[in-house]
């Protein structure tokens, strides 16, 4: 789909088990440059053990992961040099100001603060306050400050809105949005479907330390589901539209029809067209629903056609 | 003070190193201008020579006690001085790495491009730095105190056992520093590294009279700190390479495993 042909994280095989416990399994994985990656899964998943061997905070048991075209474990330094991380949760200096944290970072990376302070300002967030007065929400404007602060060529970022009010998440969709004009790379991760959905191209789902399957948001929503709801003029019968393309759960009560369509909704329409339409609702559809098949456990059986 | 790991780390010690020198000079004056009270007792020789060999391996013989240069070694050199400057150290050693990583800042410093030996290394070097700032103002106190109390101090003598502490507070601090950086345990760093320092001092005082202890005092880094009452006798180059190797041994130790282990989060 995308035109780019290289990859900003590319993973082969990477594993990680803390002791017993396994945090990534197997994981192969390939973000393309300039695309909006997200990773998705439920706490505990694996999201931050991926996260976290990018930026070889932790290593890998066996597999590796190739970041920016550098080795996460030889280039480290490369790696993070071009890279804005974001932590699920933004924990730093408590007795730093704002703007003295972001002047320490800055200095490590050998950056200025211009970029800093617009972003700030953008973010209404007060730089003179101590990190450890701040509130969570404000905390977490800090942490997406420092993370792009640097303009970096690849974002990392562990659930991002986190904490963030809906007016500053839409601040900061419009900030990833503008990010991406400029071909940068975001890695997201989030538990929220909704967000991903919103900024992301494509989306991995990962449990219990596996990735599951990665696809397209577009063709994750044409699978989508939407209930659809239709009162007609007269009476109609389940077996109208029981064989509709795309079309379940049809129930039918006198002159109302529900039912449940996977993907485009035009057959139902059409077959509806037969009858005189007096009002149709229809729920928007979330990935929400697409997703919770791959959320609830059942068994090995899962990865509906995988794209 | 926020232009790198080193000056930063300084920075969050400034009032911990102000504090401590503080203390450092009082303590120089104290022992000093204490001196000549000792020296002008009478019947304080008698009074030591009746003390237990225990107590006499603390603070010499008598006829060393009242002289400025054994009145310094055993109540400056033997006790108070390590237990300052080992407080100091070990806190400082504890924070380093491990302190970081417990109060969960590490992450963010390491997601700056920034190497893990870089950062040992800048924190093994603020430690020192704020160790020589110590030992200086110590100096200053003893100095001065001495001449405010008007008595001659041999400054070759003092200056050498100041540089003998040094070698002992690095080694302190820089194996909490390593501990902490090896295994990411704040409290294991200093219990190991006061530990170091505790049995150390026992087994070069109290314990050296036990005559089946006697050889493990070799083991001690007391014994290579002051065995030799280097205020008296000048620095042992022998014992004082010894502190610098264990102290070299550590922070290379540190590097070396801190480089190969995950960070806790």
């Amino acid at each position: 789909m995308q035109e780019t042909g290289t990859a900003a994280i590319t993973t082969a095989g990477l594993t990680k088990f803390y002791g017993e416990h396994k945090g990534a399994l197997d994981v192969n994985l390939d973000v393309r440059e300039g695309e909006v990656f997200g990773l998705l899964g439920p706490n505990g998943a694996g999201k931050t053990t991926c996260i976290r061997m990018f930026l070889d905070f932790i290593r890998p048991t066996s597999g590796s992961a190739t970041v920016l075209g550098f080795d996460s474990r030889a280039d480290s330094v490369e790696i993070r040099k071009n890279t804005g991380y974001l932590p699920g949760e933004f924990v730093t200096y408590q007795s730093l100001t704002a703007l003295n944290l972001l002047q320490y970072f800055a200095n490590l990376r050998g950056g200025d603060l211009k970029l800093a302070r617009t972003l700030a300002e953008r973010f209404d967030l007060d730089l003179t306050r101590k990190i450890g007065e701040l509130s969570r929400g404000n905390r977490q404007k800090v942490g997406l400050v420092q993370a792009f602060m640097s303009d970096p060529a690849l974002l990392i970022l562990d659930e991002p809105t986190t904490g963030l009010d809906p007016l500053l998440q839409q601040e900061f969709h419009n900030l990833v949005l503008e990010q991406v004009k400029t071909g940068k790379t975001l890695f997201i991760s989030s538990h929220v479907l909704s967000e991903v959905e919103v900024i992301c191209d494509r989306v991995g789902i990962i449990r219990e330390g596996s990735l599951i399957t990665v696809e397209e948001v577009a063709a994750l929503r044409e699978r989508a589901l939407t209930r659809v709801d239709i009162e007609f003029g007269d009476a109609v019968l389940a077996s109208d539209f029981a064989g509709v393309e795309g079309v379940v759960d049809v129930k039918v009560t006198d002159h109302r029809l529900t039912c449940t369509v996977t993907g485009s909704i035009d057959s139902l329409i059409k077959a509806a067209s037969k009858h005189t339409v007096n009002k149709i609702q229809s729920a928007q559809p979330g990935l929400e629903e697409v997703f919770l098949e791959f959320y609830t456990d059942h068994g090995d059986q899962e990865s509906p056609d995988v794209a | 003070m926020l232009r790198n790991v080193y000056l930063k780390t300084l920075r969050d010690s400034k009032k911990s190193i102000l504090f401590y020198s503080i203390g450092s000079i009082a303590i120089g004056l104290y022992v000093t201008l204490f001196y000549p009270t000792i020296r002008d007792a009478t019947g304080f020789a008698e009074f030591i020579e009746q003390l237990p060999e225990t107590l006499k391996a603390l603070i010499g013989d008598a006829e060393t006690y009242t002289t400025a240069e054994g009145f310094l070694n055993a109540e400056m050199f033997s006790f108070m001085a390590p237990l300052v400057i080992g407080t100091f150290v070990i806190i400082a050693g504890m924070a380093a790495i491990a302190g970081e990583e417990e109060s969960h800042t590490l992450d963010q410093l390491l997601a700056n491009p920034i190497t893990r030996q870089s950062i040992v290394l800048q924190k093994a070097a603020a430690l020192l730095t704020g160790l020589l700032i110590l030992v200086v103002a110590m100096w200053i106190g003893i100095v001065s105190g001495s001449k405010i109390a008007g008595f001659d101090l041999s400054i070759t003598g003092t200056t050498q056992a100041l540089v003998s502490l040094f070698a002992l507070g690095a080694v302190l601090g820089l194996i909490a520093l390593s501990v902490g950086a090896v295994t990411g345990r704040k409290g294991l760093a200093g219990g190991i590294a006061a530990a170091v320092g505790v049995v150390g001092f026992l087994l070069d005082t109290f314990l050296s009279v036990v005559e089946l202890l006697d050889p493990a005092r070799f083991i001690s880094v007391f014994y290579y700190f002051n065995n030799n009452d280097v205020i008296i006798n000048g620095i042992n180059i022998a014992h004082f390479s010894t502190l610098v190797a264990i102290a070299v041994i550590a922070v290379v130790v540190a590097v070396w495993r801190f480089e190969r282990r995950d960070v806790f989060n």
